[in-house]
């Protein structure tokens, strides 16, 4: 009876300048170390970078407050931000810039940001306020980069690798961001407050509390129940919502494109005839429809539709037609046997194992669709569901993989060099074109966003000829917010959470 | 009793070499890796260098054997994910696991203690037969499920109840805060626990009714009096014990669920977030610390049965 | 209630296992065949129990999930008890050097905590009904084993035991003869509540993502699977629901049935 009493009392409204959002793990706060999207997250909000995504493809300076390129573009001077303060009260100096570069090179500090810079060739710092990249070759993306999960960490803070300082990681960080860590909790919270002496506009909301609730669907309740302001959802959740009053779905476009890819070491995935049939095959509204409730867009190359002006959007669609497909096949030398099956001249069937890592319905669901419409054609496919771990490391590394299904969510930037081009680090399906590999080093090596527009128009009309992967969808973002919450970019969660200072409810709180 | 104490603290050492040994086998039997390696974008370079940070370059044998080597130092070695001492990290989860368990232990012995006694006495009766319902079908429910409802119900519909968490972030500590975010995932790990007791002590009080040799007519006449429940609870005491020994490591791994349901930081869900991520030493720090739990809990319990039953006792 | 057979439970349990094991031939809907058009969708003369979140059909998904549901229960109940017996037996042996370690090793596996280990093997082996099977079932044999421990030991010192073993018969034909005959009630009991157990214990590790691998269905993964799309297709998760309920409290009443028709075994 106790109970029932106590579940009465003690409900109070929490004040409208706390938001409130939910990650699903621990969080290590630290950005270079960002090892899980929770950290990430969370790291945007407490470790600005030299620079922060404006809108879809241009970049603002955060902690820079000028930055110069040299004429060979190959050297960036970066102009500090004077007057800029860690949370303890320590002046933000080259010197910081300088240390977080130095751990994000160095392989063994831990940090997953490696390959991001590989360009970097060295970093000085002529004074405490101006920093100095040198660059191996012209590259367009760094900006980008710089604001993507490149946060700067306090030199003065550290003795050691960083990934050792387990106080500061977990309970103690400083930034230099708008809100800044008061308490936390492991397991489960982490509050932070506003920062008052931010270098930026000051933040309307005095409290951001990032709390920590692994199952998605009590991240629903949670949102139902009104304790939580804003989450990202998978299309599937969103039925669980109903219709609250309270609450608002954004419908984002994210930098992503999912994909079956096909290792294009096996002989019979080499010929883009092969690869367009398939995609021809795959019916992909009714994916976008059926499985992710039509909050994704159809997808063309593998440039995004929120890259805006790189995305080619006057290209003609790969359509689904079945016929066309056949006839591709049938050219490519593959042909509908006596039981339906696609065989080539010497009887054998066309068929492959598709890898899709478990625990997600969204892409398991869509791996079935890419199954059973592939089947109707006569094309076998057996689907391998394994942990996302697994399937990397003892299919794609090892190259041990016929075919997968799987996305790449990249910064605000089209460049796509290091996925596409022949023989570079992240092409797991190797993928090769002599065209697409002379347009993707162009659009990495200018400055010049014309320049690069028309690469990458060309580009994506390569793909169309030749496509590099089977495209299932862009996918959009869903993000529940309370519908008193204002002030969000209309950006991914990940760049959105940049700016969080401009943040608030709308007069009158909840 | 001394010898028996000693025989149970061997066994429970057992235990623990057992449960660990099991686990490390298990972990590195199995496919996939650490998840800080599932990153598609990571270079052969930085994959060597995570390797050798994270000591998996070393052979089994070696890594078994400074495992065991650290366990006598007290530090079991950095967890993969969160990059924190594990056995701290683990400890640091415990008292909420203990919490929540205990609790949900005491609402259900505090339940089960009256209609046990209640039924046990007049088996077959009308109250009989409607408990006897009420406790299939809470066996029946899986309490995942139940925990769900009451979320969506109580937090999410009605509202009033939180929906997770052990406190209201950011507010300063407060005791009917801490118990409201008690009451559902108690009730969920109590509820079966309950109607599991329940149906042991009615066993055990109608046996003890049964053996006293009481007319049917004369037992119905005293029941309810201050002897015969007196009489009966010591009788029925043992069994209980037993009983709840029993469901300990039942509780403890039940605790995985709900925990997860209700975003209790305990220590279930740590290892359920542990195992999935392929985090070797924090799984292992797990893995003993479960043991370490259960084991010294059932330690509690023969104490306390070793009290309850004058055989026991004067065996010794 | 003084039938000599537990009529009821086992009916239950016989509609159950027919509509898992034949419910595919009447109903011939591919179970992992997803109709993109429709999804959750009530019923229809398509799918007489409507869709699920991905259009698949959901009655064809609780036959198909039946199956799995109900043999990972009983085949894990059978691997539980024949371990649990076995090692029950050799902890109640009159051999001392046999009984003394058996005994202390089974005190010690009933102290380890069953689901973390199950937790464990599944994270890591997931996702096979056989892998469900041999976890499950290989955490769920220590009570089983303990009762038939107490139990042999009550009754090898009943008389006919005692002069069948006087007449020079083998222990192993003594125990086979004499004794397991008298452990059957108490075993089926203990198998029933063993199925039982088992089902819920796959429906919890479906819940924490540790069930069979999709497109595989089970009734724990289904009604996990229902969660999110509770506001709007209840249907979802009340028949996975009911059809987990019914079979958990067939097999207890089961088991209570026979419990009861055994004098002075109150467990």
């Amino acid at each position: 009876m106790t109970l029932l009493a106590l579940a009465g009392c003690g409900r109070q409204a929490p004040p409208s300048d706390t938001l409130r959002l939910a990650i699903i793990n621990d969080p290590i706060m630290n950005a270079p170390l960002s090892p899980d999207i929770g950290s990430v997250l969370i790291n945007k909000i407490i470790f600005p970078g030299l620079m922060r995504p404006g809108d879809s493809t241009t970049t603002e300076p955060d902690l820079a407050a000028s930055f110069e390129v040299s004429t060979n573009e190959r050297e960036y001077t970066f102009a500090l931000r004077p007057g800029v303060v860690w949370h303890d009260g320590t002046a933000f100096t080259s010197r910081d810039v300088k240390f977080t570069f130095d751990q994000i090179l160095d392989p063994k500090s831990g940090t997953l940001q490696w390959s991001d810079f590989s360009i970097i060739d060295s970093v000085t710092t002529p004074d405490s306020l101006t920093v100095k990249f040198w660059l191996r070759s012209p590259f367009a993306p760094f900006l980008t980069l710089l604001g993507h999960n490149a946060g700067i960490i306090p030199a003065h803070a550290f003795q050691g690798r960083i990934a050792d300082a387990v106080e500061f990681n977990r309970s103690r960080p400083i930034g230099t961001g708008p809100f800044q860590v008061a308490e936390s909790v492991a397991g489960s919270y982490v509050v932070l407050r506003a920062n008052p002496r931010y270098h930026g506009s000051p933040p309307r909301l005095s409290r951001i509390i990032v709390k920590i609730v692994p199952d998605v669907n009590a991240q629903v309740a949670q949102m139902l129940a009104g304790e939580l302001d804003l989450v990202t959802l998978e299309p599937a959740n969103l039925s669980g919502l109903g219709n609250d009053p309270d609450l608002r779905v954004d419908q984002v476009s994210v930098p992503q494109h999912y994909y079956v890819g096909f290792n294009q070491g096996i002989p019979r995935f080499r010929s883009p005839l092969v690869r367009r049939a398939l995609t021809l095959a795959v019916d992909r509204q009714a994916i976008i429809d059926g499985v992710m409730k039509g909050s994704a867009d159809y997808p063309q190359g593998t440039i995004p539709v929120a890259l805006g002006e790189y995305y080619a959007a006057d290209l003609p669609r790969i359509p689904y037609d079945t016929t066309a497909a056949l006839a591709l096949f049938a050219e490519a030398g593959w042909r509908r046997g006596q039981d339906g099956l696609l065989r080539d001249a010497s009887g054998q069937a066309f068929g492959f194992t598709l890898l899709v890592d478990k625990g997600n319905p969204s892409r398991e669901q869509a791996a079935v669709a890419v199954q059973q419409q592939l089947r109707a054609i006569g094309v076998s496919v057996t689907i391998n569901t394994m942990e996302f771990a697994s399937l990397v490391r003892d299919y794609v590394v090892p190259r041990r993989h016929e075919a997968y299904l799987i996305w790449w969510n990249t910064p605000l930037d089209p460049d796509q060099f290091s996925y596409y081009g022949t023989a570079q680090s992240n092409n797991d399906v190797l993928y090769s074109n002599r065209r697409a590999d002379s347009l993707l080093a162009r659009g990495r090596a200018s400055l010049d966003p014309a320049v690069r527009r028309a690469a990458y128009h060309e580009f994506q009309a390569v793909e169309a000829e030749d496509p590099p992967v089977l495209l299932l969808y862009y996918p959009r973002e869903l993000q529940v917010r309370r519908a008193t919450l204002h002030g969000l970019p209309a950006l991914g969660i990940r760049d959105a959470l940049r700016h969080t200072e401009k943040f608030y409810f709308a007069a009158g709180g909840r | 009793m001394i010898r028996r104490l000693v025989g149970r603290a061997a066994q429970g050492l057992l235990v623990l070499w057992a449960v660990t040994t099991a686990t490390f086998v298990l972990i590195h039997a199995a496919p996939g890796g650490p998840a800080v390696l599932a990153d598609p974008k990571l270079s052969p370079v930085e994959r060597a260098a995570i390797e050798s940070r994270l000591g998996l370059d070393r052979s089994l044998g070696v890594q078994y054997l400074r495992w065991h080597g650290r366990l006598l130092t007290g530090d079991l070695g950095d967890s993969f994910l969160y990059q924190t001492p594990t056995l701290a990290t683990v400890l640091g989860r415990l008292p909420n696991t203990l919490l929540l368990v205990t609790t949900a232990l005491v609402v259900a012995i505090l339940i089960a203690v009256p209609v046990g006694l209640a039924v046990g006495q007049r088996p077959g009766g009308p109250f009989d037969r409607i408990v006897g319902v009420v406790n299939f079908t809470a066996l029946a429910i899986p309490p995942f499920w139940f925990g769900i409802v009451g979320i969506l119900l109580l937090a999410a519909r009605w509202r009033v109840l939180p929906a997770g968490g052990m406190m209201t972030p950011g507010m300063p500590a407060d005791l009917v805060d801490r118990l409201r975010h008690l009451v559902l995932p108690a009730a969920v790990l109590a509820l079966p626990l309950a109607a599991e007791l329940i149906r042991y002590l009615r066993n055990a009080v109608a046996a003890t009714l049964e053996a006293s040799h009481l007319p049917p007519a004369r037992a119905r006449g005293l029941a309810g009096s201050a002897i015969l429940t007196r009489h009966v609870l010591r009788n029925a005491l043992l069994p209980l014990l037993t009983a709840i020994g029993l469901q300990v490591p039942l509780l403890v791994g039940g605790a995985a669920v709900t925990e997860t349901v209700f975003a209790w930081p305990g220590m279930g869900r740590l290892g359920v977030e542990a195992a999935l991520g392929r985090d070797y030493p924090l799984v292992m720090a797990i893995a003993l610390v479960v043991a370490a739990t259960v084991v010294v809990a059932n330690f509690g319990l023969d104490l306390l049965a070793g009290w309850a039953d004058p055989r026991i006792r004067s065996r010794r | 209630m003084s039938r000599r057979i537990p009529l009821r439970p086992l009916a239950g349990l016989a509609v159950l296992s027919l509509f898992a094991a034949i419910g595919p031939w009447l109903h011939g809907t591919d179970p992992a065949a997803i109709d993109l058009a429709r999804t959750a969708a009530p019923a229809s003369a398509l799918h007489p129990l409507g869709t699920d979140e991905s259009g698949r059909d959901v009655l064809a998904r609780l036959m198909a999930g039946g199956r799995v549901s109900l043999l990972v229960g009983v085949a894990a109940g059978l691997v539980a008890l024949l371990v649990g017996t076995g090692v029950g037996a050799l902890a109640a042996s009159r051999r001392r050097w046999l009984a003394e370690p058996v005994s202390r090793l089974l005190d010690a596996a009933l102290a380890v905590p069953a689901f973390f280990l199950l937790l464990v093997i599944m994270t890591l082996f997931g996702g096979s009904a056989a892998s469900l099977v041999l976890a499950v079932g290989l955490t769920a044999w220590t009570g089983i084993a303990r009762l038939v421990r107490a139990e042999t030991m009550t009754l090898r010192e009943r008389e006919y035991v005692l002069s069948a073993e006087a007449l020079g018969q083998s222990r192993f034909g003594v125990f086979r003869r004499h004794v397991l005959p008298h452990l059957v009630p108490v075993l089926t009991a203990a198998a029933s509540v063993g199925v039982a157990q088992a089902v819920l214990t796959e429906s919890a590790l479906s819940f924490l993502g540790l069930g069979v691998e999709p497109p595989q269905a089970s009734w724990g993964s289904m009604l996990t699977g229902a969660q999110q799309n509770l506001a709007t297709a209840p249907w979802l998760a009340v028949y996975p629901g009911l059809l987990i309920v019914a079979t958990v409290l067939a097999c207890n009443a089961l088991a209570e049935a026979v419990r009861t028709r055994q004098p002075g075994s109150p467990r």
